[in-house]
Order: structure tokens, then sequence, then C-alpha cells
């Protein structure tokens, strides 16, 4: 026990007032509001599509952008409480994206199936991905920092759920700047590379979220 | 005496605003309540020990993602069962690294590895204290004369494995009657 009493005393020797951590919903609502204002920048430098308003008006985009939205909302949640070691005793909102990803699959399908006869797709292909990749690396570093600062103990569940929601926020932009109808392009080059970020979150959680 | 959840709460509350007394307390009342939590899940004392220093030490590292608005014990089982599983983890590590392959071992066994240099009935005893695989098979092999081939058909293993798990509990007896 005399080693357990030293530990105790040398730890209690350093333990000055702590400023506390800001709570989930806070970090949350940074998070969306740092989002917001770094979609809107992006979209300033790359430029909006010219057809946004027809899109818009469309039902198929309208639900793939409204669910694209909330994959971004429920990733930045879920990361937000998998921050703290004991996910803040809500551990199953934790759940939350993978239902929406349910429903993000369920409404590609529907815009693949509507998309009839298909929609020519762009010339370019893999720079849809690279273009993604570049504008989800800031969000992704700002959150890994965030993090960095609590202590997760679903170390690669959270990077993985980062890199998505990272991710999901470039696809949101290039979604509204690039002038494409393809949905075939946009599965094929947009959304199927969000599993590969999630297994690269799922390494570079380990990684960065020791503490 | 372990106190109550509540009083936990307000203890590290206490101790958030800088209060070295509470969190004296605090920390030695968590000890209290972890180390048997620690204990069914580790064979050795000392381990006990060291896992339990890291874990408090963790606690004070992520002291500030704790607001006291939320019960206490959650908070720190959480971080209590992060920092065991990283134990395991390293440990298991250690024992896959440590641990011989069984043909590198089958290359430096003996021929007549399955001969023992004393009687069984003199040392029944400490075989029937092996795990129970090694106490079987040389019972077959010194009881009921079989030979290794025939064990590791009886019983479903490999010739090699029967004689390596041989050669395993003749090593472990020599050490317990050496002694």
């Amino acid at each position: 026990m005399d080693a357990m009493e030293k530990q105790i005393a040398s730890l209690v020797a350093d333990a000055d007032s702590v400023q506390l951590a800001p709570s989930p919903l806070i970090l949350w609502l940074k998070w969306m509001a740092i989002a917001v204002v770094y979609i809107v920048i992006s979209l300033l430098v790359l430029g909006v599509r010219s057809d946004v308003w027809v899109r818009l008006h469309s039902a198929m985009f309208l639900a793939e952008m409204g669910v694209l939205v909330a994959i971004v909302a429920t990733t930045a949640l879920s990361a937000s409480l998998l921050a703290y070691p004991d996910m803040y005793q809500r551990s199953r909102w934790t759940l939350i994206p993978i239902f929406m990803f349910v429903i993000f699959v369920g409404v590609i399908a529907l815009a693949w199936q509507a998309d009839n006869p298909s929609s020519p797709p762009p010339v370019h292909s893999y720079q849809c991905s690279l273009t993604i990749a570049v504008l989800a690396l800031l969000p992704a570093a700002w959150m890994f920092y965030s993090m960095r600062q609590l202590a997760s103990t679903h170390r690669r569940f959270a990077g993985g759920v980062v890199m998505l929601s990272a991710f999901s926020i470039g696809a949101v932009t290039l979604r509204l700047s690039e002038q494409t109808n393809s949905i075939i392009h946009v599965i094929e080059w947009h959304y199927l590379p969000m599993i590969g970020v999630a297994l690269l979150g799922v390494w570079l959680g380990k990684r960065l979220l020791k503490w | 005496m372990v106190k109550t959840s509540v009083s936990l709460e307000m203890q590290m509350q206490q101790a958030l605003t800088g209060d070295k007394r509470a969190y004296a307390d605090l920390l030695r009342d968590t000890a209290l309540f972890l180390r048997p939590y620690l204990s069914k899940r580790l064979s050795a004392a000392n381990d006990v020990d060291d896992l339990l220093q890291e874990i408090l030490v963790s606690i004070h590292k992520a002291r500030h993602t704790y607001d006291g608005q939320r019960p206490y014990k959650p908070w720190v089982f959480a971080i209590a069962h992060f920092r065991l599983q990283d134990y395991l983890r390293t440990y298991y590590a250690d024992q896959l690294r440590s641990a011989t392959e069984l043909g590198e071992l089958e290359n430096t066994l003996p021929a007549d590895v399955t001969n023992s240099d004393f009687s069984y009935e003199s040392i029944s005893g400490e075989v029937n204290q092996l795990p129970e695989k090694q106490a079987v098979i040389l019972a077959m092999m010194h009881e009921e004369g079989y030979t290794a081939k025939e064990v590791a058909a009886k019983i479903g293993m490999k010739e090699s494995a029967v004689k390596v798990a041989a050669f395993r509990a003749y090593k472990i007896l020599r050490e317990k009657l050496s002694k």
C-alpha cells in the first residue's frame, strides 16, 4: 500500500483546479458551426453549380443532400460523445450514424432507380475522390485535435467516425459544386470511397487519440 | 468503509475546484472499489497494484472530462476497463512472442523424449496436479502403456503435440521435485 499512497500523494500534489471540458453538446455545436462556415468558404472558392436551384427542387437530390447533411451531424455527434471515457453515459447515441447510413443507402438506391435513362457521367473520375479527401483534411484535423484534448476509450471507433464526418463535409461541398447528374458517378467516386476512409480513420484513431 | 456514489461525485466536484484533501480521499476510495474488480481479472497481486496505479494516473489525466453531473462509477470503470484491455493486450502479445512454435520445439526434442527418468508411481500425486491434458497423457503413457502415437490417436492430437505436452510435463515435474 506504500507505493499506492506515494502515487496518490504525487497525483494530489499535481492537482490544481481544472478547467472542465465542454459538454458534448457544446463540442458538437462548435463543430457544426465550423462545418457550415467551412462549406460556405469552400463553395466560394470552388464555385456553386449553376443549376443548384433547379436541383434543389428535385426530390431525390434534396433527399440525398438532406441525408448527407444528417450524416455529417450524426457522425459529429457520435464523435463528440466518443471523446469522453464513458461516452458521457450515452453510449447508444454513438450508434445513430449506423441508422443514418442505412437510410442513406436506401435513398441512393432510389436515386439510382430514378436515374432512368442514366445521366451521362462526367469525363473525370478519381479526381472527385481526391477533391473530397482534400476538402476533408481540415475538418478531420480540427476534430482530431479537439478530441485529443479529451480522453477517448474507443479510439478506433472514434477515429472512424471522425473521418466519416470530415469526408461527408467534403462530399456535401462537392455535391453542391460539381455539375453532374450521374448518380453512378457520384456513388462510385463520392460515396464508395467512404468505406476506405472509415478504415483509415480506424487506423488514425488508434494512433492519434492516445492519452 | 467505501462511501456511496453520491459522496464520490461530490468529492470529485470538490477536487476539481482544487480541494486536495477531497481528491486524496476520492483516489483512495476509487482504489478500494477498483481493487476487487481487477483482482478478479488478473492473477498476480503485483499486476493488480501496477495496473491500479496506472488507472489512477489515467483518472488524474482525464479528470477534466468529468463534471460531477453524472454518476462517477461508470466514468471510472470506463477508464479502468480501457486500461485493463491495454494491459491484457500487451500481456498476451508478450506471451505469444515468448511462446515456442510447436514445430521448432519438435525439432529440438531428443528421440527418447517420452522416456522419463523417474518412476510414475512415485510421482503420481504431482502428476495429478498438472494441467488436465498433460496429466491424461502421462497417465496413458505410463499407467496404460500406450506409445505417443497411440495416445495421439486416442485423444485426437498430433503425435508431435503429445510429445511436446509430455516434455513440458516432465519439465514441470523436474522443477517441482528438485525444490
